[in-house]
């Protein structure tokens, strides 16, 4: 808990514009984790997103914000190929991620979703205990004793900022948190497999305010550890989780940038009028 | 409300009080009149069920001694019991039930997860359906004529038959239940690594666990009573047999047999029948409602 050595550092390099240890640009982003090159989406035949190419910085938080049906959302979707699911709906161009692209056929999708985790709008605890909730995830990929699954699920459960919460009742069912505890376990439950990148999808809009100010501190803290791609319909929780911030409307990206310079000097028209609340 | 100026000096239109309260308490009428209308329709349906309950009860429990259970059926005026009847249809039914369910949730799964929108899904949903409706005789004369026929009446074409009239309700009730999951569960599931199989059994099925269960159980209750599929299939015995390749006894059998006799002795022992079948479907409904139950 807290602010580490790196983050000072991290924080005052970026308020000088200075690139500190890592690979950062001058605008204070780390290299890609993931870039997207030319992305084409359909639903059908209707094209949800056009030519999008995005470059997700590693052990950041890209926010993605704009008004509904931007294809936000269906961006966050193709990331870990969730549109697989569904026949009809197709993606074109590049997705690259440690050389491979990862739209491309022939991808592992089951590795692929261990490797990018995503927790949803509503929170979707499975009807069992809160232990097997995080159990579910872990065993679809290791095999663990007993014991190192006690350690992995108190470890999950500790970074979702939920175990003191729940420790004393491990075994009761997941269906009886509240709204918020439920979200940090689905979030606990996705960094229980241990990912490279966590898929965010407005994660706090069906929460109370101190629910969400539990995950947006939450956030701040995972970024660490785990590169994170969040959705979200509000100005406020863009500008105060993200590193990187992207603006969509009608499926195009029409701007992208270190937060800081979105809200506070736009180089778009359309961005100016968004973020200051002229429509959306 | 008064007039209000909205704009360029509109005036919206005002709301006559007395016209307002007329409308009420007409709605509160109609309210009122159709509560009584389902609270009536509900005295009705429970009035019915209870007198079906009761006539069982009082006309069936005089005969229930001992001997039920430990003889066998015997000729008029024999003190015959309903032992082979009891041991065959819960065989029948049983061995229906393993064959019906897992058939019947398979299809059911196939409908809802794999085939929503597809042609195929669509024509196997309709002919279910179709199967649904269809009299139980004719699901007794279809066992008879491609499976009794030619090797005699036998227990296990009985417990076909009543497979095949378990089916399409396990179907349908297994498909409406998982229909009702919300997409974001199995997505859930599916985002975590799980394969689409996965999701489904594990998840999936642990959600709608109450809700297949119970489709089952309707199944069951509904073939534990069928008449007309065992009458060509299982014939009915009157002699003690639990070999599923000779004619096997079942209480609706002897219940239809029973019933109708004019030997006093035997129409009592089919009210005893009758409100074994009854009260034997009830306990196996609170037995499941409390199995289930904890494990949510």
């Amino acid at each position: 808990m807290g602010m580490t050595m790196g983050d000072t550092q991290a924080a005052v390099a970026e308020k000088a514009g200075i690139g500190p240890m890592t690979a950062r640009s001058a605008e204070g982003l780390n290299a890609a984790r993931i870039s997207i090159r030319g992305l084409d989406f359909f639903y059908g035949t209707n094209k949800a997103l056009k030519s999008i190419s995005l470059d997700v910085p590693e052990k950041q938080v890209t926010g993605m914000i704009g008004p509904s049906g931007c294809g936000k959302s269906t961006l966050l979707r193709v990331l870990n190929r969730m549109y697989d699911l569904y026949p009809g709906q197709r993606a074109t161009g590049e997705v690259m991620m440690d050389g491979q692209n990862i739209i491309a056929p022939g991808i592992d999708l089951n590795q692929l979703r261990s490797r990018i985790g995503m927790v949803f709008q509503k929170p979707t605890p499975f009807p069992m205990s809160i232990y097997d909730n995080i159990a579910f995830g872990v065993k679809l990929h290791e095999r663990l004793s007993k014991s190192a699954m006690d350690e992995r699920v108190e470890w999950s459960l500790t970074r979702a900022a939920l175990w003191g919460e729940v420790k004393d009742r491990l075994n009761a069912s997941a269906t009886g948190l509240s709204g918020g505890q439920q979200q940090r376990l689905c979030i606990a439950r996705t960094i229980a497999t241990r990912p490279e990148v966590i898929l965010l999808d407005e994660p706090t809009s069906a929460l109370d305010p101190i629910s969400t100010l539990k995950i947006e501190e939450l956030i701040d803290e995972l970024k660490h550890e785990f590169t994170i791609v969040i959705v979200t319909h509000n100005m406020q929780q863009a500008a105060r989780c993200a590193d990187q911030v992207a603006f969509f409307f009608i499926g195009e990206l029409v701007e992208v940038g270190p937060a800081a310079q979105i809200f506070t000097s736009p180089r778009q028209k359309r961005t100016q009028e968004y973020i200051t609340g002229r429509f959306g | 409300m008064s007039a209000t100026t909205i704009g360029g000096g509109m005036t919206a239109p005002a709301r006559d009080p007395r016209v307002a309260g007329l409308l009420s308490r007409r709605r509160q009428r109609a309210n009122l009149a159709v509560k009584a209308l389902c609270i009536a329709a509900t005295v009705v349906g429970l009035v019915v069920l209870a007198s079906i309950l009761f006539t069982l009860i009082r006309l069936g429990i005089g005969g229930l001694r001992l001997s039920v259970f430990t003889r066998m059926t015997m000729p008029a005026g024999d003190n015959g019991g309903l032992l082979n009847p009891i041991v065959g249809s819960l065989i029948q039914t049983g061995i229906g039930t393993l064959i019906g369910t897992p058939i019947g949730i398979m299809v059911g799964t196939y409908l809802s997860e794999y085939a929503r929108n597809s042609v195929l899904g669509n024509a196997v949903r309709f002919v279910s359906d179709v199967l649904l409706s269809a009299p139980s005789i004719l699901i007794g004369l279809f066992i008879y004529q491609v499976f009794v026929n030619g090797r005699g009446y036998s227990g296990i074409a009985g417990a076909l038959s009543l497979a095949v009239i378990m089916i399409p309700i396990v179907v349908r009730t297994t498909e409406d239940m998982l229909r009702l999951i919300p997409t974001a569960l199995r997505e859930a599931a599916v985002a975590l690594g799980a394969p689409k199989w996965k999701a489904i059994v594990l998840i999936c099925y642990r959600a709608a666990l109450d809700g297949i269960a119970t489709g089952v159980l309707l199944a069951i209750a509904r073939v534990a009573g069928e008449t007309a599929p065992l009458l060509f299939t299982s014939l009915g015995n009157d002699n003690w047999s639990i070999d599923l390749t000779k004619p096997m006894a079942s209480l609706p059998l002897a219940i239809y047999k029973y019933a109708g006799s004019p030997a006093d002795d035997w129409v009592q022992l089919a009210w005893v029948g009758a409100m074994l079948i009854t009260f034997g479907v009830l306990a196996l409904n609170i037995i499941a409602r409390v199995a289930i139950r904890p494990r949510r």
